[in-house]
């Protein structure tokens, strides 16, 4: 007489057989004490299997109601309709810069013979005539980069440091002719609010001490691509701008991103070397600063309007997030924040 | 489907969660992650939702487990931060054996293959076998002798340790 496998005993006991299956192993065990036995002795390792496992539970929480996960999800489905909206909307800016880009080269071929044009460029906002004096691989059209942020691609510090190399040198009119007209339609393409990070911008300019590193605005591809997964942002809200402070060669560099938040406020999410944030949160609130409250090792400091919360990471990181928000607001977001860096 | 959805939420979170937990070791981490399933549950609106939400949470918990060994630095929080306080504070005493219970089983666990493990977590999750057969890719019939093997292995491993525990506790 055949004796009944163990691991069919384990099947049967965990109802992984067919019903013919069961009645065959049932009428032999009726006969056969051995299987019988293995039953018993197999049933007892189950048993001891499962209280095993049991041991390796979490604490038991309550779970939260359903209808919060049932908002969650409707809010994840729009939060996705919505990114393919702005996805479809820069890929048809790419083809619209593209398409400039094409018709400045031969106007700007014309605008050779005539000086004037060189002379007087057309008035364009500071930071998109920054992005015309760096035409070429480094902008983020050019890359084909479909960010929102796309055409406010500037570098404001070598601006500033050689304004000449801009506007006064005639012994290149065409290519100054073409950038005037690039930017000028830039500027009618970019439909972001201009946001600058002004009091970055100004206390650099007021004191050009050792955080004097180079700021430079990138495409948020570009980005993703530099800093990979520690690019500080909130996932869901639109982003405006993207910074980036070249450190020293081999030192990590500090990241800035702004979004918006559906009420239009901006916020600031800064991720990089403690001292170096901890040193830009300072410099910020030098500005026009109200209180400096430090309040454990987060702090929250005022300036003007805006309020800033900081957070050490591990390895002596530091994220913050500054915007004109309540500082409640602030601290559920840069927690938020902060669990959504570790998640990844 | 919505409905069906919720009742599937009601009797398997909590199994969910334990799944989850037994894979990444961290109970907060593991709540996130069954609501996360949950979420996605409700978005995809999956046919067999029963052995689809312990499809994706395998899945989330190999993600971060992925994530876990990319991650060289680990954010810490602050301390002093509320958030950065363990969620149960339970008496010195019984948590000091609860984890040592704990750590024994959970390394009993690890000697495990990392497919009878999975299968073995599975079927205490409460997935049937052609559930697990269909998501693990092995024939039904190869269920049971792979959760014998498990089953045996698990409580070989558990008694083995368990007797070192004792000669080592009788040497000192």
């Amino acid at each position: 007489m055949r004796h009944i496998p163990e691991d069919e005993l384990h099947a049967y006991l965990d109802q992984g057989l067919s019903r013919t299956q069961c009645v065959e192993i049932e009428s032999h065990l009726a006969d056969c004490s051995s299987c019988r036995a293995s039953r018993d002795r197999i049933a007892a390792l189950r048993d001891r299997t499962t209280s095993l496992l049991a041991r390796l539970a979490p604490p038991r929480q309550i779970p939260p109601a359903f209808e919060s996960l049932r908002r969650r999800a409707a809010e994840e489905a729009s939060q996705r309709r919505r990114r393919a909206h702005v996805a479809a909307w820069a890929a048809s800016l790419v083809a619209a810069v593209g398409f400039g880009w094409t018709a400045s080269s031969v106007i700007g071929t014309r605008a050779l013979a005539n000086p004037e044009v060189v002379q007087s460029p057309p008035p364009v906002p500071r930071a998109i005539a920054a992005s015309a004096a760096e035409p070429g691989p480094d902008s983020a059209p050019a890359r084909g980069a479909p960010a929102p942020t796309a055409p406010a691609v500037a570098r404001p510090e070598r601006v500033q440091r050689a304004p000449a190399q801009v506007v006064s040198r005639p012994a290149r009119p065409s290519r100054s002719a073409k950038d005037s007209l690039r930017a000028a339609m830039l500027a009618v393409l970019d439909p972001a609010p201009a946001v600058e990070l002004t009091q970055l911008d100004d206390s650099r300019s007021r004191n050009a001490g050792e955080f004097d590193g180079m700021w430079r605005t990138v495409s948020w591809d570009g980005a993703r691509a530099e800093a990979g997964e520690r690019l500080p942002h909130i996932d869901g809200l639109r982003v405006l701008k993207v910074q980036v402070q070249a450190g020293e060669p081999g030192k990590r560099s500090v990241m800035v991103v702004a979004q918006q938040l559906s009420s239009g406020q901006v916020i600031q999410t800064i991720e990089g070397p403690a001292s170096d944030v901890s040193q830009l949160l300072a410099r910020r609130a030098m500005s026009g600063v109200d209180s400096v409250v430090l309040r454990g090792d987060s702090l929250t400091r005022s300036a003007g309007g805006d309020h800033a919360m900081a957070m050490q990471l591990g390895d002596d990181r530091m994220l913050a997030i500054t915007g004109a928000l309540p500082s409640d607001s602030l601290r559920a977001m840069i927690r938020r924040l902060n669990a959504e860096m570790r998640s990844k | 489907m919505s409905d069906e959805l919720e009742k599937l939420y009601q009797s398997t979170y909590t199994a969910v969660v334990r799944f989850l937990y037994r894979k990444v070791w961290d109970a907060e981490r593991a709540e996130d992650l069954a609501q996360e399933v949950f979420v996605r549950a409700l978005a995809h609106r999956p046919e067999k939702p029963r052995a689809w939400v312990f499809a994706v949470a395998a899945n989330l918990a190999r993600d971060e487990a992925r994530a876990a060994v990319r991650r060289k630095r680990h954010l810490t929080l602050l301390k002093g931060d509320p958030i950065a306080q363990p969620a149960m504070t339970p008496a010195a005493d019984d948590t000091v054996e609860h984890d040592e219970q704990m750590a024994s089983v959970q390394e009993a666990l690890n000697t495990l293959t990392p497919r009878d493990r999975e299968i073995l977590l599975l079927w205490d999750a409460g997935l049937s076998y052609p559930e697990i057969a269909a998501q693990t890719g092995l024939a039904v019939g190869a269920v049971g002798t792979t959760l014998a093997r498990a089953r045996r292995r698990l409580v070989e491993a558990h008694d083995r340790q368990q007797r070192q525990t004792g000669d080592h506790a009788a040497h000192s």
